[in-house]
C-alpha cells in the first residue's frame, strides 16, 4: 500500500456506475492501475442504485438484475481501488485531476489533487426538465429524484403523487411505485406513444425492451393508472393546506389534480456541463463514458465503459485490439426507436411560457426577464445571455435551465451563433461549487492518514 | 478637466465624420460608440466574437484610482470616475455604478509604512484619504483579520460591471453592432487614408474614420509590433453569501496590491506572475477575488496552484470567506503596453485612423471616459485632457 | 434498529443510519428546506447532487443534502437564516 501522493495513477476513472465500473474492470484486464472515485457511498449509479442500510431493494427485472450481479462480481475481483465521497472538481490546466473528499461530520473536505496517465468520465446522465410554472416548488421533484428515494428507501414517499411530462421513464417509475403498493395518481405524458404502430412495431428487433415495457403495461393497467396521452402540465400552484394543485390540458379539455407531489421529466441528457474538453498539455488522456457521452440506458454505459476502459489501455500504449461498437450501436438504434416514441405530440413552446415561469432556479431568472433581454436585440451571443441575463450563471451552473434558455432563444430566432447548452455552461473547474475551505486544505497534508487514498500496488 | 455638461452634449459635431467603423466591442469601442451616435454621427462596430468578450467581460469592475500614483493615470482615473458618475447621474448608467470606498489594508509594519506613503501621495492628488486607526478598523471591518495592522479608506470611488456597462450603452446608442465580424486590414488610398476595413467574411466596409478599440487584437491590425503585452488575470467568484456573512462596504485591497501592479516604487512589476490580492463584494452578495497578472500568456485557464494562492490570502485577510464555496473560477485578459501608458490618439501617417487600447487594468474605469474623449479626436474637436504621452506616434514609425 | 437523532432549525428529528440528510428531511415531512439565494425555496429534487435545490448549511458550510450522509448530532440549518435576501435576482453582479 503507498499512499495516492506518491502513485502515478494509471487510470482515474470518475463514476461508479455501470459505465466506471465496466471501465475500470476492462482497465484492470488490461494491467492498469485504477481509482474509480464516486462522490456517493456505494456503487450503482442511476440505474443500479442500492438501497440504504436495513431498506429492501426496490424490484428489478431479471435481465437487469443479472447484469448488475455479473458487474459488481467483476468488479469486486479486478482490484480496481474505490474512494466514495469524492467528487471529481475538475481537470485544472497543468493536467491535475481534482478530487474533493467531502466532508462529514468527524472529518473536514478536502482537494486531492491527482496526477493521473488517463481520466474516463463517467458521471452519468442529468434529466431533462421542461419549466412551467410552479417546478421550483417544494413538493415538486424530478422523477428520477423520485425513483432515487425509492431505490435507496425501498419505499414511495408517503401522500399522493403525480407524475408528468415524457419519457419511459415515466413509466417505469410508476410500474416501481404500484410494485410498492403506493401507485401514482396519474401520468401525464406529452407523447402518444401508442399513436405509431409502425415505430411500436421496431421494439420487436429489440426484445428485452419490449418485454419489460409490456411488463411494465401490464403492471400499470392491473393497478388503473390513469395515464393520459397528449396531455401536459400547464401550471403548479401550492395549495392552501400544504399541498399542490396542479392543471393541464389535454386535447381539448383541461383537468386539475390536488396532489402532495409533483415528479416531473422529459428525457435524460449527458452530464456533460463544464467537463474537460480536450487534454491539457501534458495532461492526462481523457475521455467519456456511458451516459455521459451519449445518454443511451444501461446496457449501453456497460458496453461502452468497457470500451473506454480499454481504449484508456490502449492509448496508455499497451497493444490490444479495439472493442466492437455493435452493441453500443444497437442500443442507439432502439433508444432512437423510443426517442421517436415519446416525441412530444404537445409542448408549449418555452417561447410561450407565462412571464412569471422560472427558468433558471438559482438565480431566479424567469420566461419575462429572458423576453426583456431579447427584446430590441438581435443575435444575441450566449455569452451575453449569461452575463446579462444570468441564465446558467447560478450553482447548478446550467444543469437545469441551459437547455431551456437555449431553446428558448432558437425559437426566438435570437443567436448569431449555432447555439448550444454548452456555450452557456462552459468549460470551466470546479464543475460544481467547492468549498474555499475544503480547496485549502491540501490532501497531502491529511491529518489522518487512514483517510488517504492508498492503492494496491502489484 | 471635464466639460461640466459633456454627458448632455447631444448636439450634432461641426464637422461630421461621417461613417465610423469600431473594431471591437469592449467597453473602449462601444464608449465610443455611444458618445458617437448620440451625436448623430453613423457608426457600425465590427467585433470579433461578441460584445465583451475580450477583458471587459472577464475583470472585476473598480471604478478607482486607490492603487494610482500622482501622475496622468491619476488624473485620467479621476476624470474616468466623473465620468461614471455623470453617466449614472444622466440615467445611462443609472444603476450600474455603485459608489463605495475602497480599503488599502496592511498586515504587517513593512506593508503600513508603504501604505501610509501612498495615502500620502493621494491625499496630495486632492483624493480624499483616511489612515483608520486599530479601533475604528474593528469597527468599521469587523470582517478582517485581527493580523491587519493600517486601512487606508479611500473616498470618492465606485464599481461597474464592464459587461453590464456595454450592455446598457450598446442599448441606449443608436449604431450597428455586428457580432462575429473579425476585421482583417484595412484598404487605404494613396495619401495613407482608410477607405474601407476588410472582414473575414463580409468583405470590404467603406469607412470615413476608423477606431481600433480592439485589445490584444490591435497590435495585428495597426502593426504595433511589440508595443503590447497581454497580461492574464485570474479571478474567483463565490457563491452568494445570502447574509452569512458580514461584508465589508468596500473592496478589500491587500496593499501588497500596490506592488504588484508597479504603482509604489520598487515593486515586483516585472515579475512574470505576480498576485495583488482584492476582495470585491458585489451587490449580490457575492465576493470576486482576484487575482494575478502574468505577462504573455494568453490562454484563459484556471491552474490549482494560483487559485490556491489567491484564495489563502484572501482568507488570511477575511477568514469568514472559508465558509462560503468557489463557484467559478476564469480568466481575462488585459491589455498592457510596454511603456505602462495607453495608446490613444490617431495613428501616424492615417489622418482618420484612430487607436484606444493598452488600458491594461483600468479600462473598466477609463472606458467610458475614453469612448467620450476619442469621439471628440474623431469628431476633430479638442481633448479634455492633454493625452499627447499616449500618442502611438510613439510606437509606429511617421513614415508608415 | 435503535433511533439516532440529529438536528433540523434546532428541532430534534430522527433518522435511519445510512440515509442522506435530504431523505431524512423528507421522512419527517420536511420538504421545505428554507429560502434560496434569490427569493424561492430550497428543497429536493434531482437526488444526485446535480441542481443544487437541496442545499443547506452543515457546520456552517453548504451543501447539497442529497449527497450528505446524515450523522448522529450533525446540527442542520436552512442555506439561508431568516427571511430570504437579495429576492431581486435581477441585480446584477
Ligand atoms: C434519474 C435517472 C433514472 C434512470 N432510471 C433508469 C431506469 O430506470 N432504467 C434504465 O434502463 N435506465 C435508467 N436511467 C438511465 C441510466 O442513467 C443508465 O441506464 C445508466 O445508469 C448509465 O450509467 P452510467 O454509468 O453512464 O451513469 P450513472 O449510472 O448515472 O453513474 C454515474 C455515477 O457518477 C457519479 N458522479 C456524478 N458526478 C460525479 C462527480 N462530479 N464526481 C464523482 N462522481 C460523480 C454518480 O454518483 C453516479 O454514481 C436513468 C437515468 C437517470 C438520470
Ligand atoms: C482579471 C482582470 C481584472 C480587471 N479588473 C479591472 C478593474 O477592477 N478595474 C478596471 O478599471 N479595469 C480592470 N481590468 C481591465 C479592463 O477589463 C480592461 O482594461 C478593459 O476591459 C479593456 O477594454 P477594451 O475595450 O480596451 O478591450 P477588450 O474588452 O479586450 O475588447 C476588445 C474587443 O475587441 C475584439 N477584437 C479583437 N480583435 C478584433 C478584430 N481583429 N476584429 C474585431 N474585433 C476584434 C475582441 O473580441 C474584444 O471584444 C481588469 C482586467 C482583467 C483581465
Ligand atoms: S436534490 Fe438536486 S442537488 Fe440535491
Amino acid at each position: 500500500m503507498t499512499e495516492w501522493k506518491s502513485m502515478d495513477i494509471d487510470l482515474l476513472v470518475v463514476g461508479g456506475g455501470p459505465a466506471g465500473m465496466a471501465a475500470a474492470v476492462e482497465a484492470r484486464q488490461a494491467g492498469l492501475q485504477v481509482l474509480l472515485v464516486d462522490q456517493r457511498e456505494r456503487l450503482g449509479g442511476a440505474i443500479y442504485c442500492q438501497p440504504d442500510p436495513g431498506c429492501a431493494p426496490v424490484a428489478m427485472s431479471a435481465r437487469h438484475r443479472a447484469r448488475w450481479q455479473a458487474l459488481s462480481r467483476e468488479f469486486a475481483a479486478s482490484g480496481a481501488a474505490v474512494e466514495f465521497h469524492t467528487s471529481f472538481a475538475g481537470l485544472d490546466s497543468e493536467g491535475l485531476a481534482l478530487l474533493e473528499r467531502r466532508a462529514s461530520a468527524g472529518e473536514a473536505g478536502r482537494v486531492l489533487p491527482v496526477r493521473a496517465r488517463a481520466v474516463v468520465l463517467a458521471v452519468g446522465a442529468v434529466e431533462r426538465i421542461a419549466p412551467l410554472p410552479g417546478w421550483e416548488l417544494p413538493g415538486v421533484m424530478s422523477a428520477g429524484g423520485l425513483q432515487m428515494m425509492m431505490k435507496r428507501r425501498g419505499a414511495v414517499p408517503v401522500g399522493r403523487t403525480l407524475l408528468a411530462g415524457s419519457g419511459p421513464l415515466l413509466l417505469a417509475v410508476a410500474s416501481q411505485m404500484v410494485a410498492l403498493g403506493q401507485p401514482p395518481v396519474a401520468i401525464i405524458e406529452r407523447a402518444r406513444p401508442f399513436g405509431q404502430p409502425a415505430e411500436l412495431l421496431k421494439l420487436l428487433a429489440t426484445p428485452g425492451y419490449l418485454r419489460e415495457a409490456l411488463a411494465i403495461l401490464a403492471r400499470l393497467h392491473k393497478a388503473r393508472v390513469p395515464v393520459l396521452h397528449a396531455t401536459q402540465l400547464t401550471s403548479i400552484r401550492l395549495a392552501a393546506g400544504g399541498g399542490l394543485e396542479v392543471e393541464c390540458r389535454g386535447q381539448g379539455d383541461e383537468r386539475r389534480f390536488s396532489v402532495d407531489r409533483v415528479a416531473l421529466h422529459d428525457g435524460i441528457r449527458p452530464n456533460d456541463f463544464g467537463l474537460p474538453g480536450g487534454a491539457a498539455t501534458g495532461g492526462p488522456v481523457l475521455s467519456r463514458a456511458g451516459d455521459c457521452r451519449e445518454a443511451l440506458g444501461a446496457v449501453a454505459a456497460i458496453e461502452d465503459g468497457k470500451r473506454a476502459g480499454r481504449e484508456a489501455a490502449r492509448m496508455l500504449g499497451l497493444k490490444l485490439p479495439a472493442m466492437s461498437l455493435q452493441p453500443v450501436k444497437r442500443e442507439r438504434r432502439a433508444q432512437a426507436v423510443l426517442a421517436r416514441l415519446f416525441s412530444p405530440a404537445l409542448t408549449t413552446p418555452p417561447a410561450d411560457l407565462p412571464d412569471e415561469t422560472v427558468i433558471c432556479r438559482c438565480e431566479n431568472r424567469t420566461a419575462g426577464d429572458l423576453r426583456g433581454l431579447l427584446a430590441g436585440h438581435d443575435g444575441l451571443s450566449a455569452r451575453e445571455v449569461k452575463l446579462n441575463g444570468r441564465f446558467a450563471m447560478g450553482s447548478c451552473q446550467g444543469r437545469f435551465c441551459a437547455d431551456a434558455t437555449v431553446d428558448f432563444l432558437r425559437r426566438c430566432g435570437a443567436g448569431a451563433e449555432a447555439l448550444e447548452a454548452s456555450h452557456l455552461t462552459g468549460r470551466r473547474w470546479p464543475v460544481r461549487p467547492v468549498g474555499i475551505a475544503t480547496l485549502l486544505a491540501e490532501g497531502g497534508a491529511a491529518a489522518d492518514p487512514a483517510s488517504v487514498i492508498r492503492i494496491e500496488e502489484e | 478637466m471635464l466639460s461640466p455638461s459633456f454627458h448632455n452634449d447631444a448636439a450634432p459635431p461641426v464637422n461630421d465624420p461621417g461613417h465610423v467603423v469600431i473594431v471591437g466591442a469592449g467597453i473602449v469601442g462601444i464608449s465610443a460608440a455611444f458618445f458617437l451616435s448620440r451625436r448623430g454621427v453613423q457608426v457600425t462596430v465590427l467585433e470579433a466574437a461578441a460584445p465583451a468578450a475580450g477583458a471587459s467581460g472577464a475583470s472585476d469592475g473598480a471604478v478607482s484610482v486607490a492603487s494610482k500614483r500622482p501622475g496622468l493615470m491619476m488624473q485620467l482615473g479621476l476624470a474616468g470616475i466623473a465620468t461614471y458618475r455623470a453617466l449614472a447621474s444622466g440615467g445611462v448608467l443609472a444603476g450600474e455604478f455603485r459608489e463605495r470606498p475602497t480599503f488599502i489594508v496592511a498586515s504587517n509594519a513593512a506593508e503600513a509604512e508603504v501604505l501610509a506613503e501612498h495615502a500620502a501621495a493621494l491625499a496630495g492628488a486632492g483624493v480624499t484619504v483616511r489612515l483608520l486607526a486599530r479601533a475604528e478598523i474593528t469597527g468599521l471591518l469587523p470582517m478582517v483579520s485581527e493580523e491587519v495592522v493600517a486601512v487606508a479608506r479611500v473616498e470618492g470611488e465606485g464599481h461597474a460591471i464592464g459587461y453590464r456597462v456595454v450592455e446598457r450603452l450598446a442599448r441606449a446608442g443608436r449604431f450597428t453592432l455586428r457580432r462575429s465580424a473579425p476585421v482583417d486590414g484595412f484598404v487605404r488610398d494613396k495619401t495613407g487614408r482608410v477607405t474601407a476595413v476588410s472582414t473575414g467574411q463580409g468583405g470590404l466596409i467603406a469607412a470615413d474614420a476608423v477606431l481600433v478599440a480592439a485589445g490584444n487584437g490591435s497590435e495585428r491590425l495597426l502593426g504595433l509590433s511589440g508595443a503590447l503585452i497581454p497580461r492574464k488575470g485570474q479571478l474567483l467568484l463565490t457563491e452568494r453569501a445570502a447574509g452569512r456573512l458580514g461584508a465589508p462596504a468596500g473592496p478589500l485591497m491587500s496593499s501588497r496590491y500596490l506592488l504588484s501592479k508597479g504603482a509604489a516604487k520598487g515593486g515586483p512589476a516585472d515579475a512574470a506572475r505576480s498576485f495583488g490580492l482584492v476582495i470585491d463584494p458585489l451587490a449580490t452578495g457575492q465576493f470576486l477575488i482576484g487575482g494575478t497578472r502574468e505577462d504573455g500568456v494568453t490562454n484563459t485557464h484556471n491552474d490549482l496552484a494560483a487559485v490556491r494562492h489567491i484564495l489563502r490570502e484572501a482568507v488570511t485577510l477575511m477568514p469568514d470567506l472559508a465558509r462560503l464555496r468557489l463557484l467559478r473560477a476564469f480568466s481575462g485578459i488585459r491589455t498592457a503596453t510596454v511603456d505602462r501608458l495607453p495608446i490613444v490618439g490617431a495613428v501616424p501617417g492615417a489622418e482618420n485612423l484612430f487607436v484606444a487600447t493598452g488600458f491594461e487594468g483600468d479600462g473598466i474605469c477609463l472606458g467610458p471616459f475614453m469612448g467620450e474623449l476619442v469621439h471628440r479626436l474623431i469628431c476633430g474637436e479638442p481633448a479634455a485632457v492633454d493625452i499627447n504621452a499616449l500618442s502611438p506616434a510613439r510606437f509606429t514609425p511617421r513614415a508608415a | 434498529m435503535s433511533a439516532s437523532f440529529f438536528f433540523w432549525r434546532g428541532e430534534k428529528l430522527e433518522f435511519q443510519p445510512g440515509q442522506t440528510v435530504a431523505l431524512a428531511l423528507e421522512a419527517a415531512g420536511q420538504r421545505d428546506f428554507g429560502p434560496s439565494a434569490t427569493g424561492l425555496r430550497q428543497r429536493y429534487f434531482c437526488g444526485i447532487g446535480a441542481c443544487q435545490g437541496c442545499l443547506v448549511r452543515i457546520d456552517d458550510t453548504v451543501v447539497e443534502a442529497c449527497l450528505r450522509p446524515v450523522e448522529a448530532g450533525i446540527r442542520v440549518e436552512p442555506l439561508v437564516a431568516g427571511p430570504s435576501v437579495d429576492t431581486d435576482g435581477g441585480r446584477h453582479d
